[in-house]
């Protein structure tokens, strides 16, 4: 009997959480279905659902073209920064290269706003050739998010046995080849988290991406979706359809990945 | 039997410490951490020095560093009230809402870890907002927030609570408010899993002993659960307090800083400068007032952290 209380009094509490979490995108969803009218009667669900939203969103604005710049731009940096990132933690850790002063600073370096960085590195990129380009956006990312990358690697290597590795140099095998051979696919998971984690992160972002990049066929999708608020006459459902476009194939991959997603987020806090 | 050096790859690295001295190995060992040192390189320290010199410098976005200009930009900078309340609002958002949403995270958190089967369903579902890319969500708050057809004010008005919409991104406070809300909704989550992570950390022995001793919930909480997590909790107060001083894409979509300046962060007060006015000198003054300001800011936080470290070991 107390059990069931108990029950019922969590149920009761996680409920409004629920539905907190769940409201704006059930909410985009719902406009995204509405006719022009119905847009405006402000109530939860359209009275008379439409499809037509989808395809003239698809049409107002090149949002295809956005997501394969997003696409494109996100996975080159995400590679770019794991790349980066994974031997330099290796050796700040069992190495013991680089030291403390290497992971302080580096985990110091994601204090600064990125507005810090907005102007010097605008300067880089016209300097390179590379301003509006995605290859120099995917640069920019790549570099910028090793800090992060950095956080989320170390705890998956820290758990890593060490007696493997050091069997590995019995063997004869070097560090880089340890590195490669027994330690990436141990701790792949690890890896596939905090990849996807700072593509997410890559694709999501939206300060530089607005600063650097200024033509359709550079455009990442949040630049483009901005841009739709920016007409004189804002259409709420195309703007609903082409957003939910944008937000689902990172939700796809959040539902496939949420496992190592949790645990990739959760260790680097937890140590 | 043969003694075999184990720790090439062990805490001590022997094996690469006892060659320090050779040039080539110094080399070897430097070009493992070049990577980041080049990451860190350009996106921190090229930006920093760079920064110094368009602050003392006459220079736009098409010429910089067209001569010498002293103290100026920092001058006008600090005379500038509506740059100044930009900073203390960017100040007083942070503090508060990542207090808030601490709070609440880890109220959620505690309420995930009762709810043993649900949780894992639960957990996926915090997910979701923290994947959101922050334009997305202004724009799914800006849909409820809107004065005609928006979600809020429809409901508002069918329950009869409110004759007319109210014009709550068009209300000095209110649109704050919205921000804030938009906000606790993206970054919640975050601090939800990573509570989640530090209370699985506590022992279940902890727990149980505690019980037999006949400690209330109330007892429980606050001698044994909230000292066991101060310190994850102290470091994830300063992660939040970081993200939210870097405020941009909800007060560009949400608000583009109005009505007024009222909604104005210090960071997109400095982008709008600096990408709208071509101000870059100027921009580059008020980016380093704000840092040190940060800096400042984080210092309570950082110290507390400092402490309840210490105090785990």
């Amino acid at each position: 009997m107390r059990l069931a209380g108990r029950h019922l009094w969590l149920g009761l509490a996680t409920a409004p959480i629920v539905g907190f979490f769940a409201l704006p995108i059930l909410y985009l969803l719902a406009v995204s279905l509405k006719t022009k009218d119905d847009v405006l009667n402000g109530a939860f669900w359209p009275t008379a659902t439409t499809l037509a939203n989808w395809p003239a969103a698809f049409e107002a604005a090149n949002v295809v073209g956005f997501i394969v710049n997003s696409v494109t731009v996100s996975l080159l940096a995400g590679f770019l920064t794991i790349a980066l990132t994974l031997p330099s933690a290796y050796a700040v850790l069992r190495l013991k290269i680089g030291g403390k002063w290497l992971s302080d600073v580096t985990l110091s370096s994601y204090m600064a706003p990125p507005i810090v960085a907005l102007i010097p590195l605008f300067f880089l990129l016209k300097t390179s050739g590379l301003l509006d380009t995605r290859a120099g956006l995917a640069l920019i990312y790549g570099l910028a998010n090793v800090p992060v990358a950095f956080w989320l690697l170390t705890p998956f290597l820290r758990r890593m046995p060490l007696e493997i590795e050091q069997a590995a140099a019995i063997d004869g095998a070097g560090p880089f080849r340890i590195l490669l051979q027994i330690v990436v696919p141990i701790i792949s998971p690890g890896i596939v988290a905090t990849f996807i984690i700072v593509t997410v992160l890559a694709y999501n972002e939206f300060l530089f991406a607005s600063a650097f990049t200024f033509s359709d066929a550079t455009r990442t999708l949040p630049v483009g979706i901005s841009l739709f608020q920016g007409d004189r006459l804002v259409n709420f459902g195309q703007m609903a359809a082409a957003s939910l476009a944008g937000i689902a194939p990172v939700y796809l991959i959040a539902l496939f990945m949420q496992r190592y997603l949790v645990s990739g987020l959760a260790h680097g806090a937890v140590k | 039997m043969t003694v075999v050096t184990l720790d090439a790859v062990g805490p001590d690295a022997n094996r690469f410490s006892a060659r320090r001295g050779d040039p080539w190995e110094r080399f070897g060992r430097a070009l493992w951490i070049a990577p980041v040192v080049f990451a860190l390189a350009v996106t921190t320290l090229y930006p920093t020095v760079f920064l110094l010199g368009l602050a003392f410098s006459k220079s736009t976005l098409g010429k910089p560093f067209r001569g010498f200009v002293g103290v100026k930009h920092f001058a006008t900078a600090l005379q500038d009230p509506i740059f100044l309340s930009a900073i203390g609002r960017s100040v007083a958002y942070a503090l508060s809402t990542s207090l808030l949403q601490l709070a609440l995270g880890f109220l959620i958190a505690l309420l995930f870890t009762s709810l043993l089967k649900g949780g894992r369903f639960l957990m996926s579902l915090v997910l979701l907002p923290l994947m959101t890319p922050p334009v997305m969500v202004g724009i799914a708050w800006k849909l409820i927030f809107a004065p005609a057809g928006g979600l809020l004010n429809g409901t508002l008005i069918n329950y009869g609570v409110i004759s007319q919409p109210i014009s709550f991104l068009g209300h000095p406070l209110l649109a704050w408010l919205a921000i804030a809300v938009a906000d606790l909704w993206q970054w919640t989550p975050f601090i939800v899993i990573l509570c989640f992570a530090a209370l699985s950390t506590i022992p279940e022995g902890v727990r149980e002993a505690a019980l037999v001793d006949g400690a209330n919930g109330w007892q429980r909480f606050w001698h044994i659960t909230l000292p066991l997590v101060a310190a994850p909790l102290s470091s994830i107060y300063l992660l939040k307090l970081i993200l939210s001083f870097k405020l941009f894409d909800l007060v560009y979509i949400l608000t583009f800083g109005g009505p007024g300046f009222a909604t104005t962060s210090a960071g997109f007060s400095i982008y709008r400068r600096a990408i709208e006015q071509f101000d870059v000198g100027r921009a580059a003054a008020e980016t380093i007032i704000y840092a040190l300001v940060i800096g400042l800011a984080t210092l309570p936080a950082v110290r507390l952290h400092q402490r309840f470290e210490r105090r785990e070991i």
